[in-house]
């Protein structure tokens, strides 16, 4: 360290930034696509199906709930919330959507992309790609959004297989049928709407690129269960997006999601953790204050480490799908990983308790953590609905205590920073008790 | 004496109303078996098809939440919060099983909260898709199928095709009834309010269909006979939004110099008005009815595009609820409240867009939130009445 530099709270992975990148480069490229006259989709998170179909007819992709994010982390996001709210949409709906319905109303009055939107904006899309898996408002969002747009707007459905229900006979097939289905459905749309046709070889090669993404990025995620954790969710944070919302190139994408596995690994290997003393390990739940992240500095000041998040923003548990032929099918299979892989457990102990909140009674345990911050997020059902759950099965099954700090993705003005600080300090007595508690009581952290 | 035996018609209905589960409590020491469901989307036929009583699972206004904290966060639904605390309090301990569906979000998390938190002996989540795609069509169908199957373990009997189809007969003479219900509307002054309408449809919605259907046609001749019913009013009024399961704000509003004499709520026209077609399969009318012909916000409608595949706002707007203007025109309708339940994201979404709409077609309309509780209404009291003013 330079002489008169002042250390860092956290350790970020060097190669984290690359990756961050590739993602802000996203909106430059989608931006030059549609000066080409080249189409141009906004797209909700749809793990992974609809990205590759975009990808292999060369459609270039932006995610207005990444962009969200980085609204918030710009300070662009409070103009757009305000035109939402005057356009009157209700001002509990979700952030990321008022935001980009804000940004839309915004776009449509200067017949432009806004001169202030960061990351040089998202352009004019051709068409907007929603999904159906557990949020109403990702489809609600891009219909509402025909106010400001006269894109044509396609929600590829999803089933929810994370329940009892799904363990019927037949019930996993029809699934996996379903899926596929509406795969082949979005292409017949997008072939009759772009008047093209699908490169079929260049689609299994971007899903067969893809679970490779994905594999590679879990394998990181793996290496920070040790001790001390060599990744902060900050790092994690920075780095989903280009997973989770397939940035770019897939096969780009792992070869920096390699580097960074290798930077990791090496970090386990040498005993070096994300900050400078790990005196409590913690998860988080679910999506952090995009406006607000330096608040986690100041808990790595105070010896807090975050060494895992929701699995919701993970990337599929591993599975080998090269025994399946149809590239549809595989990428369908890989989908249904993710809504599924997580549950196994939840399914062979018949606890029912909702799919969203039972993989954090594993990672707790397997990640060793000391408390969990849970952050009702006061616009969004989808992350909030199931945290009430989540505490009261952690500490009654884990002894493992709950700290709720209320807040919003993108408004600001939901979060208090030092009320959470204060809450925080006494929390630190809660963790130690239960460390205690959970010693006595035979528990292996 | 039954509850069954005391009253007639309208009087019945509001007995009902109020106290819904009593009747429900009578049929179980009877033998009967009675499964609660929540919202539009669980197939209410196939329980009436193996003898088992439907029960749709409302919240309660003037009970204050105080169980469901624990299981439920302050920023959801108010409605499916109550739902939960009333769960949690044992307001539901009388049913045999439970059967919910993908209404929303919430609702559907909640379905599985609820499992965990109250056991019950028999309980199906139906993943309902969410858009009319051919593909969520099979899927629906298959979902069905799944249902017949946990069904008919529970029932310990084989869903026959015979008796679906008859189940299906017995329901769609509900629905044709409810359309007579609502028919008492369409005269100035109408012959039955908002009000007794409602307390009709909450009585529907804890009985078992055969004994709904008798009470409709007790109903309906007796509004037709009776010479003390609604007076004419300036205003007649549309209801739309998200649910109501309480009077009190019908009673605000038509206290207020108003008719309410049309509804699109999941307690109202929207859970009735579509028929199940008779096909060849009943499952195939029963999917096709549940998932495309019910109209609601939470499915979404096919963007309408113009020649040059361009999204037409308007020609998407007309297609998404043109039926709201077939209502003005038939029930005389000279303005719109559009009522929503704070949190509610599925009718949120939708206000700016069907605002436009309205105004498009030259209908006054008016955003009225609120969070499920009798306090709150008052508040909602000064902004009808300017509302009515404007109309007047």
């Amino acid at each position: 360290m330079a002489e008169g530099e002042k250390k860092r709270p956290i350790n970020r992975l060097k190669t984290m930034y690359p990756l961050r990148a590739l993602v802000d480069g996203m909106y430059e490229r989608a931006v030059e696509a549609g000066q080409e006259g080249k189409p141009v989709a906004w797209c909700m998170v749809n793990w992974w199906g609809g990205d590759a179909i975009l990808r292999a007819m060369e459609v270039a992709a932006v995610y207005p709930e990444d962009y969200g994010a980085v609204c918030a982390a710009f300070g662009a996001a409070p103009a757009y919330l305000a035109q939402a709210d005057s356009d009157g949409f209700p001002s509990h709906m979700c952030g990321y959507a008022r935001n980009c319905l804000g940004y839309a109303a915004r776009m449509k009055e200067l017949g432009a992309i806004p001169p202030e939107a960061p990351m040089g904006g998202m352009p004019k899309p051709t068409l907007l790609l929603s999904s159906g898996y557990f949020c109403d408002t990702r489809y609600k969002w891009f219909q509402a959004l025909g106010r400001y747009l006269d894109a044509p707007v396609w929600v590829l459905e999803m089933p929810h297989p994370g329940v009892k229900e799904s363990r019927l006979e037949g019930v996993r097939e029809h699934n996996i049928k379903f899926l596929v289905a509406e795969l082949r459905e979005f292409i017949a749309f997008l072939e009759w709407l772009l008047d093209r046709k699908m490169d079929w070889d260049k689609l299994a090669e971007i899903i067969d690129d893809t679970i490779e993404m994905n594999r590679v990025w879990y394998e990181v995620n793996e290496l920070r269960k040790a001790r001390p954790c060599p990744m902060h969710s900050r790092d994690f944070w920075s780095s989903m997006p280009a997973s989770l919302y397939m940035a770019a190139d897939p096969k780009v994408t792992t070869g920096l999601y390699r580097q960074m596995y290798e930077e990791v690994k090496s970090m386990v290997a040498n005993h070096r953790g994300a900050i400078g003393e790990e005196k409590y390990r913690l998860a988080f739940a679910e999506l952090p204050p995009w406006h607000s992240l330096k608040f986690f500095d100041q808990l790595a000041e105070r010896g807090w480490n975050f060494v895992i998040e929701s699995w919701a923003y993970h990337p599929p548990k591993p599975i080998d799908l090269s025994q399946v032929s149809d590239p549809l099918e595989r990428v369908a299979n890989l989908t249904y990983q993710y809504f599924s892989g997580y549950f196994e457990d939840a399914y062979n102990t018949g606890d029912w308790w909702g799919y969203f909140a039972h993989p954090y009674l594993e990672l707790v345990q397997e990640y060793q953590c000391d408390g969990i911050v849970l952050h009702p997020l006061l616009t969004c059902r989808t992350a909030t609905n199931h945290l009430m759950v989540v505490q009261d099965q952690l500490m009654s099954k884990l002894k493992v205590p709950s700290l709720v700090i209320e807040g919003d993705i993108v408004d600001l003005n939901l979060f208090d920073p030092a009320e959470a600080l204060r809450k925080a300090e006494t929390f630190e007595e809660t963790m130690s008790h239960y460390r205690q508690v959970r010693k006595e009581a035979g528990m292996a952290w | 004496m039954v509850m069954s035996e005391m009253e007639t018609g309208l009087d019945r209905a509001r007995a009902i109303y109020q106290d819904r589960t009593r009747r429900a409590r009578e049929l179980k020491a009877e033998g009967k078996q009675v499964i609660g469901y929540f919202d539009i989307y669980p197939v209410l036929e196939m329980l009436t098809a193996l003898d088992l009583v439907p029960y749709r699972i409302l919240g309660d206004m003037n009970e204050p939440i105080t169980k469901a904290d624990a299981c439920l966060p302050t920023v959801v639904c108010p409605f499916i919060r109550s739902v939960m605390d009333l769960g949690l309090k044992g307001r539901y301990d009388f049913l045999d099983g439970v059967v919910m569906a993908h209404g929303c979000e919430v609702a559907e998390k909640t379905a599985h909260i609820w499992r965990t938190y109250l056991n019950p002996a028999y309980a199906h989540f139906i993943d309902t898709p969410h858009t009319t795609h051919t593909a969520a069509l099979e899927q629906h169908k298959e979902l069905l199928k799944d249902f017949k199957k946990t069904l008919e373990a529970f029932a310990g009997k084989e869903l026959t095709l015979e008796k679906l189809r008859q189940a299906i007969e017995v329901h769609n003479e509900q629905r044709l009834l409810v359309r007579e219900l609502y028919d008492l509307r369409k005269p100035d002054p109408p012959l039955i309010s908002g009000t007794e309408t409602l307390q009709v449809l909450v009585a529907l919605a804890s009985l078992p269909v055969t004994e709904g259907n008798e009470l409709l046609r007790q109903v309906i001749r007796q509004a037709h006979e009776r010479r003390d019913g609604p007076r004419i009013q300036p205003a007649r009024l549309l209801l739309w939004g998200s649910i109501i399961d309480n009077t009190a704000i019908i009673d605000l509003i038509e206290s207020l110099g108003a008719n309410v004499v049309m509804d699109d709520t999941s307690l109202g026209s929207r859970a009735y008005f579509p028929l199940v077609e008779q096909t060849g399969d009943p499952l195939d009318g029963l999917a096709n009815r549940y998932l495309v012909a019910l109209k609601s916000p939470r499915t979404f409608r096919e963007t309408v595009l113009t020649k040059t595949k361009r999204k037409d706002y308007l020609a998407d707007l007309e297609n998404r609820f043109s039926y709201l203007k077939d209502y003005a025109q038939e029930w005389k309708v000279n303005g719109v409240i559009l009522e929503v339940l704070r949190y509610c994201d599925i009718h949120g979404y939708e206000v700016p867009g069907l605002k436009d709409y309205l105004d498009h077609i030259d209908l006054p309309s008016i955003y009225l939130e609120h969070d499920y509780s009798q306090a709150a209404l008052a508040q909602l009291r000064t902004r009808v009445q300017a509302f009515l003013e404007v109309i007047g």
